[in-house]
């Protein structure tokens, strides 16, 4: 490839899903950078500027939810895509957050685990286009 | 005569049978009752004292009389100054003999001892096994019965043994026989000599049938309706063949203050069942939300996984599927761990409980609690007896109920800290599990409310389970769970758990 790999930013405090996630993603040419929380994410949007981000909604420190937020708020990041990743039931999420409301809007896509991976690849390569 | 001296019936009342008259009344005379509630002689308890004169004439017994008694503002106010220690009934009235005093003293115990006893059972079994027992010993008969109304049309269900056998008695709720009176017009029956006297007072009708079913002989018979707190007969104590040949008034009286205590007991024990079975059904549901939760996490992985692997075979990449083996190994075995999990924590596997060192399963508990103590400053401390070192008990049950008996003390713990101690002792044949706090107590209402309690209890902080989850692991062991409180002195759960056989 000639031009410069893309970069996905992976947030998950799940060292093996981020593990997962990155060999899913590196064999089909993407660079990936990891972060563990939602606080390491707002860090590392700023060092590593991705083109995409894949955020998790249940971690400690901040959640996914809260991180797209400050993500979205933020003009140097609203810009690049988000994708949720989530283990709890959409039902359940609804009562604790208005997905369907104003935090799923900021997400650019919402994909409930377990993630179809072949899904996860065509969400992110529709964001690079 | 000092002016601080309390009020007699006759100093209140208005009365011309007081002391020094010609004529004195009999609760003048009675010096039996001298300094009872603090009067001169009767004079504070004359209720209970027969052929008073009062309104001129003279009375009956406590039995005939209570009716009026209860309502006189003599009784109220002498139950107002008295407060705690208003005294209701009086030990010795005309019993000369010691033997006999001696078990009349112990029936009244018996009588006041039983609220409290039967306030901190929670099973109906158990209930109903302890009511039966204390009925029989206070009226002096050879059995008792407490039958309870159940099913639609509804009928009298109840259970005795008889020879060492359990009898099912189950009798139809209308007036064809003695103790269908007493439910369907809510009034005592009390049967004498019935095979002589088949249709007694009142057109009360005696059915032999069930003497014949049960093979026993009733030659006397008591039957008491039993009420739920708005009055509804909830079923019928009775108790047959009086060791005096008939049941008297004395017993009569006894057995319906009794039923008083019956109903309240088989109520609060039928709404803990209700919340057990409640309780059991919301920790059902949080396990699947749990396992739910995991199982997608799982799912995740080996869906990645799969892909990884496939894909990395169709390319020839083995480095990559090496990585996504160890990855899919490590969820393969998380999976077996649940399988196991899933095993231990059925609460109805039997073999859940088994012989092991009773106190280190109460310590491991206490010493998760610690860290939470220490940040509310309240002293946790344990006090652990000998002789539990191989005692039958689930570990991962008892474990759950000591934790939650430890959220719920560090709740009633005043905002400033307190002292909790969990204390373990062998005695009969029992192990006793104590979770003590000096925290606020609880004064006789809200123990009465202790269900209520739990249930609106703070699920947040604690583990969730409240106390029906405790008294259903509890009662998996054949053990029971007692409360002891007192406002301003904090509470005691205490839990007994039967050896093996």
């Amino acid at each position: 490839m000639g031009q410069a790999k893309k970069k996905v930013l992976v947030v998950d405090d799940d060292q093996d899903d981020l593990k997962m996630i990155s060999m899913i993603l590196e064999p089909e040419g993407y660079e990936v950078v990891t972060a563990e929380n939602g606080v390491e994410a707002l860090q590392k949007v700023e060092s590593a500027d991705p083109d995409v981000i894949l955020l998790d909604v249940m971690m400690p420190e901040l959640d996914g939810f809260a991180a797209c937020d400050k993500l979205k708020s933020s003009p140097e990041s609203q810009g690049i895509p988000i994708v949720l990743l989530t283990g709890v039931a959409k039902q359940i999420t609804k009562t604790k957050y208005p997905i369907d409301g104003v935090l799923r809007a900021q997400a650019e896509e919402y994909l409930e685990k377990p993630v179809d991976p072949e899904e996860l690849l065509r969400v992110v390569a529709s964001f690079l286009r | 005569m000092s002016s601080t001296r309390k009020a007699n019936c006759w100093d209140v009342m208005p009365c011309d049978h007081g002391p020094g008259c010609s004529e004195p009344c009999p609760a003048v005379l009675d010096v039996t009752s001298a300094g009872v509630n603090g009067g001169v002689n009767a004079g504070r308890i004359c209720w209970t004292v027969p052929g008073t004169l009062c309104f001129g004439e003279p009375q009956g017994d406590f039995v005939d009389k209570q009716e009026t008694c209860l309502a006189c503002r003599f009784f109220l106010q002498v139950r107002d100054e008295e407060g705690e220690e208003f005294r209701f009934v009086k030990l010795a009235q005309g019993i000369h003999d010691a033997e006999l005093l001696h078990a009349r003293i112990t029936q009244v115990e018996s009588l006041m001892g039983i609220r409290d006893r039967l306030r901190a059972r929670f099973n109906l079994d158990t209930v109903i096994a302890e009511i039966t027992r204390q009925a029989r010993i206070l009226t002096q008969a050879q059995r008792s019965l407490v039958l309870v109304l159940r099913g639609r049309p509804p009928r009298l269900h109840g259970e005795f043994a008889l020879r060492g056998r359990a009898v099912h008695v189950d009798i139809p709720f209308d007036e064809s026989s003695a103790v269908g009176y007493a439910a369907v017009n809510n009034q005592t029956v009390n049967v004498k000599d019935p095979y002589q006297v088949p249709v007694q007072q009142d057109g009360v009708r005696f059915n032999q049938a069930f003497d014949e079913a049960c093979h026993c002989r009733t030659d006397s018979l008591l039957a008491v309706p039993v009420h739920d707190s708005d009055g509804r007969v909830i079923g019928v104590i009775n108790a047959a063949n009086s060791a005096k040949g008939g049941f008297s008034h004395d017993d009569q009286w006894f057995m319906e203050r009794y039923a008083i205590e019956v109903g309240l007991a088989i109520e609060k024990a039928r709404l803990l069942q209700e919340a057990t079975a409640a309780g059991r059904m919301a920790s059902i549901s949080e396990s699947l939300a749990g396992l739910s939760h995991f199982l997608k996490d799982v799912a995740h992985a080996l869906t990645g996984t799969s892909f990884i692997i496939r894909r990395a075979i169709k390319r020839g990449r083995m480095d990559e599927v090496e990585g996504a083996w160890e990855i899919l190994d490590r969820h393969v075995r998380r999976l077996v761990d649940l399988c196991k999990d899933v095993l231990t924590y059925d609460p109805d596997r039997p073999d859940d409980i088994c012989p092991s060192n009773l106190n280190a399963t109460v310590a491991d508990a206490v010493s998760l609690m610690q860290a939470e103590a220490r940040t509310r400053a309240i002293e946790l401390t344990t006090d652990l007896g000998a002789g539990l070192n191989w005692w039958p008990h689930s570990k991962r049950g008892i474990y759950r109920c000591v934790v939650n008996l430890l959220v719920n003390s560090f709740d009633a713990c005043l905002p400033g800290g307190g002292r909790v101690v969990v204390g373990t002792e062998y005695r009969d044949r029992h192990a006793i599990i104590r979770v003590s706090d000096d925290g606020q107590g609880m004064d006789r209402e809200s123990r009465e409310h202790v269900l209520e309690t739990f249930r609106t209890g703070d699920r947040e902080r604690g583990s969730g389970i409240g106390l029906p989850t405790v008294v259903d692991i509890v009662e998996r062991h054949r053990g029971r769970l007692e409360v002891d409180s007192e406002l301003g002195r904090g509470s005691t759960f205490a839990i007994h758990l039967p050896g093996e056989g």
